[in-house]
């Protein structure tokens, strides 16, 4: 919402007051002015001018000589190339030695004329050419043949009017109008707001029938007048320029009238062709099925029942609070209107503008609500203001209908009864009011309020429909009081121990952990393409394929809600490793989204999955030792040592996995205590391809959050440390290649009795010294006993046992 | 005897850095060496002699091993620098540095805040991103059609099931659950969803942290002392701070709350558009609809809340010109962080 300086102070006494300091005061009120500064600058020593003569330059076809009055003894030769200049004209003339926005104007010789000044465009003047008029952005700009010779310009268009921008938050739709900005401003500084409301008037005779009727619940009020005897000219320039500063393109009178009464009181309004509506009846309704209207744009709109009307018994003549109709335009052949103020409900021409992507002035005003006692003014100010500049007569009585204006004349600001209690304000804010400041703060706001009991009763008029309820008025309040005046205080009660859930904990040591192991943690975008399924060679009934799609996506490319976190950590890659970064190690802790179905019923489940991606050399590079590439091992050792320091304690299983995005001889699917908690292997080429990651092999991991929680210890019992040194014992068993090693430990844990402590593998061998297809795998088996130093014969029992399980299960030998 | 001995200490002391050191030793200190040879011949000697040819030999012997022991310890010194000097390396080539990981900056934020309000008091809450309408507009004072719904356009997945707007919906779960207890102090972290075109200062994503209090006796005030504190645990102890009035609809009265520039320190820079002030976060008294919704007494209960955005916190903290940055992820702006230990 704009507003300039001028305009506000005819209704409000801004004396003493600046700009700045308003704007400042304003701010800290709670309407933020986002923007203050004059209509234009940098202009000096231009005068409005009398073009006497405009004749042929005699060296040039397309310019010419002006002889031009500036109200001084002199009269100024001119050379002008305007193709719009003529004799008779008033004009902008930048007189030798001024100042222009872009910059100072000389003397200068044109073709041999020496020219005194220049005569002004309006983008020279600097001002905003997209609202003007064609007419007057393509030459000269034109002034009114009563614009006073001599005078400057920057009085005479009031370019130097400050133009503040309010950045009005949803709430206050009462700052709209310059009404309800000068009732702010007047609670501000204490002052009274000075706004005579025009009293609708009926003239002796009425020549023009009217009649308005409401046929729908979807508008509480209607009123219109006639006014005829009009000519279509342009507004005075004074409102053109009123209107311009605040953003509104002028057109002419009737219209920019309608416009200008809409700044001053919120209400907008709509001047209808009196000869187009049939009978002079004007009936609100709902559309009909299939009823067709062509809007003041040009377009054929289909309607819908939901939309409403301005209808005459014939015919939809507009849209309701959105859009005029063509049929009943004002144009140059207008000579009698019809004034239309009318509250019609926010939400339909809410629905209906967007409907129609239709946004308006208008319609933004009637989706916040209109303030009802501005109606019948805006009525009688837009008719007394047709009257004044466009030659017009009142033609007939003010036609009212609706309940919100059934008794309009005798009541003329409705009000709601709000209380505000004293000790209550005190309990909320934190610093003590008392009744006389919550008076002082109502009459402020020209709030009628009288106390009761300790309790104030404010009539709040129906300009404010922000204040309903006592908090409300606790923040005019604390805001007119200043919010500077709350104190700072501590929270009183029961003191409380903040802290982190398990999984939020377990969240932070996996974050910490990860990067304390290298890893670099990113942040992607939940919203994915759909088109990761085939990019991850998802099966075609694989459950991953379930993505949730967005009903109204911003793009193709992030559409559906992710099932995996694959594709997100992929496109990071992508993107490094197309700037030449070719050691990645990401990882991020992120939520997948898995529906129960699709269509969606209900939520999905957000299921927090720790997900890493590892690319490039398993050590930063240095002179001092080979480089190596990231292997299986290195990922799974990270992994493992994830596991341990989240305090997962079941030892995790790894079996060959069949994900289809994975290596099929790399990669495994991680179990402990019976239940999945991931999956860890080499990416299938073809999947990094996919991702334009095309030179480099990718490892990936994920765990699930939710599975390890339940596995993770709560307590530490410290273990008692031995007493008695343990004895090692080393085998190294020839098996067949293709066994894993998990198997071999497994077997060799369940039979070697109570006194085995450890066992681990220290080498793997194949080559020339086994078979072809076989292995040895050399075993460190470490006994200890808590009682006593065992002997060579504690443990050749043990170890016999060993050697016949491992000998039957697998064929083992032991390697000579 | 006794200028035997003595010649024989002379004549061993001078060889000493000509023999190898342990031919020397042997030959000397040696069972078989010649002091013992000498002291063998101490038989022969008188009574009266005895003890004074003891003394001498005592005497040459002590000052043999004491030789010994000084000659051994220069040799194996010298030796210890002759194999140092061979194992001599370049002190200033670079080590085997182990890769270093860092946080994201965003999470490193919402961290930060989180441990400010967990010191306050405050556990840290979480709510799913896909909420109902119910949670995310109605339970917050937004019906259907309110005009305050256009401050945020929604991405919808079903007509009530929609992608949250903003953290607050975890502030109406979390009182629906926890009716009638109270205090309530939580701190809500998470990611929000809004129908923006993506640009250099907005993301159809983004995160935010939100604050909820309820208790008996909350005021206005209590807001204002943990907005300082909390911007001086953030920014620094001598941070000041203004509220200016506000509107949400789920607050009553609202506010936002600026910070003195922390680059300018309020004399007016371009980051503060030269009001001296950046805006940080908005917050205010819960409303009492909100409360209503999830069935506590507002006539003896008051609360408040705020909520913040952790792009800009961390844009402003950062120097971060583009929020998509922390999104692109490259990891050559990443890895900066790892060098922040805050
Ligand atoms: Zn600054």
């Amino acid at each position: 919402m704009k507003i300039t300086w001028n305009w506000l102070s005819q209704y409000v006494d801004l004396q003493g007051l600046t700009p700045e300091q308003v704007a400042e005061d304003l701010t800290n009120a709670g309407i933020p002015v986002e923007y203050l500064a004059p209509v234009a600058t940098g202009i000096e020593n231009v005068v409005v001018g009398h073009v006497k003569s405009a004749n042929q330059h005699p060296n040039a076809d397309r310019l010419r000589v002006c002889t031009v009055a500036v109200g001084a003894a002199e009269d100024l030769t001119i050379v002008c190339g305007a193709a719009n200049v003529a004799a008779g004209q008033r004009v902008p003339v930048a007189l030798a030695g001024a100042r222009l926005p872009q910059g100072p104007i000389g003397k200068s010789t044109l073709r041999g004329v020496a020219s005194e000044g220049m005569i002004c465009s309006a983008s020279e003047l600097g001002l905003d050419v997209r609202l003007l008029p064609k007419d007057q952005t393509t030459g000269i700009f034109v002034l009114p043949a009563d614009a006073p010779v001599g005078e400057s310009i920057v009085e005479y268009l009031e370019l130097s009017d400050m133009v503040m921008e309010l950045e009005l938050t949803p709430n206050r739709s009462d700052c709209l109008s310059l009404r309800g900005v000068a009732y702010e401003v007047a609670a501000l500084y204490s002052r009274k707001v000075s706004m005579q409301a025009p009293q609708l008037r009926t003239p002796p005779q009425a020549e023009r029938p009217l009649k308005v009727e409401i046929a729908t619940d979807r508008c509480m009020a209607y009123a219109g007048q006639v006014v005829s005897g009009l000519s279509l000219r342009p507004a005075p320039l004074w409102m053109q320029m009123r209107l311009l500063a605040v953003g509104v393109r002028p057109i002419n009178n009737i219209v920019d009238i309608t416009n200008y009464v809409m700044f001053e009181w919120g209400q907008p309004l709509h001047a209808f062709d009196y000869d187009a509506i049939a009978g002079g009846h004007i009936i609100v309704r709902d559309a009909q099925r299939e009823e067709a209207l062509v809007t003041l744009d040009g377009q054929a709109r289909a309607l819908e029942p939901a939309m409403t009307v301005i209808a005459d018994p014939e015919k939809a003549l507009g849209l309701a609070g959105v859009m005029g109709g063509e049929s009943s335009e004002v144009t140059a052949n207008t000579r009698a209107v019809v004034i239309e103020s009318a509250l019609f409900d926010p939400l339909q021409t809410r629905r209906t503008g967007k409907r129609l992507q239709l946004r308006s002035e208008a319609g933004m005003r009637f989706e916040k609500g209109i303030d009802p006692a501005a109606t019948l003014p805006a009525l009688a100010r837009a008719v007394e203001l047709l009257c004044a500049y466009g030659g017009g007569a009142i033609a007939s009585g003010p036609r009212l209908a609706g309940a919100a204006l059934a008794d309009a004349n005798t009541r003329h600001d409705a009000v709601r009864q709000v209380a505000v209690r004293a000790d209550r304000a005190t309990a909320v804010l934190g610093f003590t009011v008392d009744i006389e400041q919550i008076l002082s703060v109502c009459e402020r706001l020209q709030f009628a309020a009288r106390e009761e009991n300790g309790t104030v009763l404010v009539d709040v008029p129906s300009r404010r429909p922000d204040i309903r309820i006592e908090e409300d008025l606790i923040e005019e309040i604390a805001r007119l009081i200043g919010y500077d005046h709350i104190p700072a205080t501590m929270i009183a009660g029961s003191l409380t121990a903040g802290g982190l859930s398990n999984e939020q904990q377990l969240t932070r040591v996996a974050t910490d952990h990860l990067i304390a192991l290298g890893m670099q943690q990113v942040v992607t975008y939940s919203f994915v393409t759909p088109a990761v399924a085939e990019r991850t060679r998802l099966q075609p009934d694989d459950e991953l394929r379930r993505m949730i799609p967005l009903l109204h996506p911003l793009s193709e490319e992030r559409s559906v809600l992710r099932t995996m976190m694959l594709p997100s950590l992929l496109e990071v890659a992508e993107y490094n490793v197309n700037r030449r970064q070719l050691d990645l190690r990401l990882f991020e802790i992120g939520t997948v989204y898995l529906p129960e179905s699709l269509p969606l019923q209900k939520q999905p489940t957000e299921r927090r999955v720790i997900a890493g991606l590892l690319i490039g050399q398993a050590q930063a590079p240095s002179p001092l030792s080979e480089s190596r590439s990231i292997d299986f091992f290195d990922v799974k050792g990270m992994v493992e040592s994830l596991l341990k320091r989240i305090g997962v304690d079941a030892a995790a299983q790894y079996t060959r996995s069949m994900a289809p995005f994975l290596h099929g001889g790399q990669a495994a699917d991680i179990t402990a205590a019976g239940s999945p908690i991931g999956v860890i292997g080499k990416l299938r080429q073809e999947v990094c391809a996919n991702f334009g990651i095309d030179l480099t092999d990718a490892f990936y991991f994920e765990l699930s959050v939710e599975a390890l929680l339940p596995l993770i210890r709560e307590r530490l019992h410290v273990v008692e440390l031995p007493r008695f040194p343990g004895t090692l014992r080393d085998l190294a068993l020839v098996v067949n290649r293709a066994l894993p090693v998990s198997e071999l430990l497994t077997a060799v844990r369940s039979v070697a009795g109570p006194l085995l402590d450890d066992v681990r593998v220290f080498d793997v061998y194949t080559g020339e010294h086994v078979g072809i297809e076989e292995k040895s795998v050399a075993l460190r088996l470490s006994f200890r006993s808590r009682e006593r130093t065992l002997t060579d014969e504690d443990l050749q029992k043990p170890i016999a046992a060993v050697l016949d399980a491992v000998t039957i299960a697998y064929g083992a030998s032991l390697r000579g | 005897m006794k200028n035997k001995l003595l010649a024989l200490r002379d004549v061993a002391l001078l060889r000493l850095e000509q023999l190898d050191l342990e031919a020397w030793r042997v030959e000397y200190l040696g069972k078989k060496g010649e002091l013992a040879t000498v002291l063998r011949g101490m038989a022969t000697l008188s009574a009266e002699e005895r003890p004074v040819i003891g003394l001498v030999a005592n005497e040459v012997r002590a000052d043999l091993e004491e030789a010994f022991v000084a000659r051994k310890a220069e040799l194996d010194s010298r030796q210890a620098a002759l194999r140092e000097q061979a194992e001599t390396i370049d002190v200033t080539l670079a080590g085997r540095t182990p890769y270093l990981g860092a946080e994201h900056p965003l999470r490193k934020v919402i961290r930060r805040i989180e441990d400010i309000f967990i010191g306050f008091g405050f556990t840290v809450e979480d709510g799913p991103e896909v909420e109902l309408d119910r949670y995310n507009f109605e339970a917050l004072n937004l019906p259907k059609d309110h005009p305050a719904r256009d401050m945020q356009d929604t991405f919808y997945l079903t007509e009530e099931i929609l992608l949250r707007t903003h953290t607050s919906p975890v502030q109406a779960r979390t009182l629906e659950r926890r009716c009638p207890e109270t205090p309530i102090r939580i701190v809500v972290p998470g990611r929000v969803y809004r129908r923006d075109d993506d640009d250099a200062t907005h993301s159809h994503a983004f995160m935010q942290i939100e604050a909820l209090v309820v208790d008996h006796g909350i005021r206005m005030s209590d807001l204002k002392g943990i907005l300082l504190q909390f911007a001086r645990d953030l920014f620094g102890a001598d941070q000041e701070i203004r509220l200016r009035p506000s509107f949400f609809p789920f607050t009553e009265p609202s506010a936002e709350m600026d910070i003195r520039c922390i680059y300018c320190h309020g004399d007016g820079c371009s980051t503060c558009k030269h009001t001296g002030w950046i805006e940080i976060l908005g917050c205010g008294m819960v409303h009492p609809h909100v409360l209503e919704a999830g069935g506590y007494d507002t006539s003896s209960l008051t609360g408040f809340a705020i909520g913040m955005g952790v792009e800009r916190i961390a844009m402003l903290s950062y120097q971060v010109e583009d929020i998509r940055q922390f999104y692109l992820n490259d990891v050559r702006l990443l890895e900066q962080f790892a060098t922040l230990t805050r």
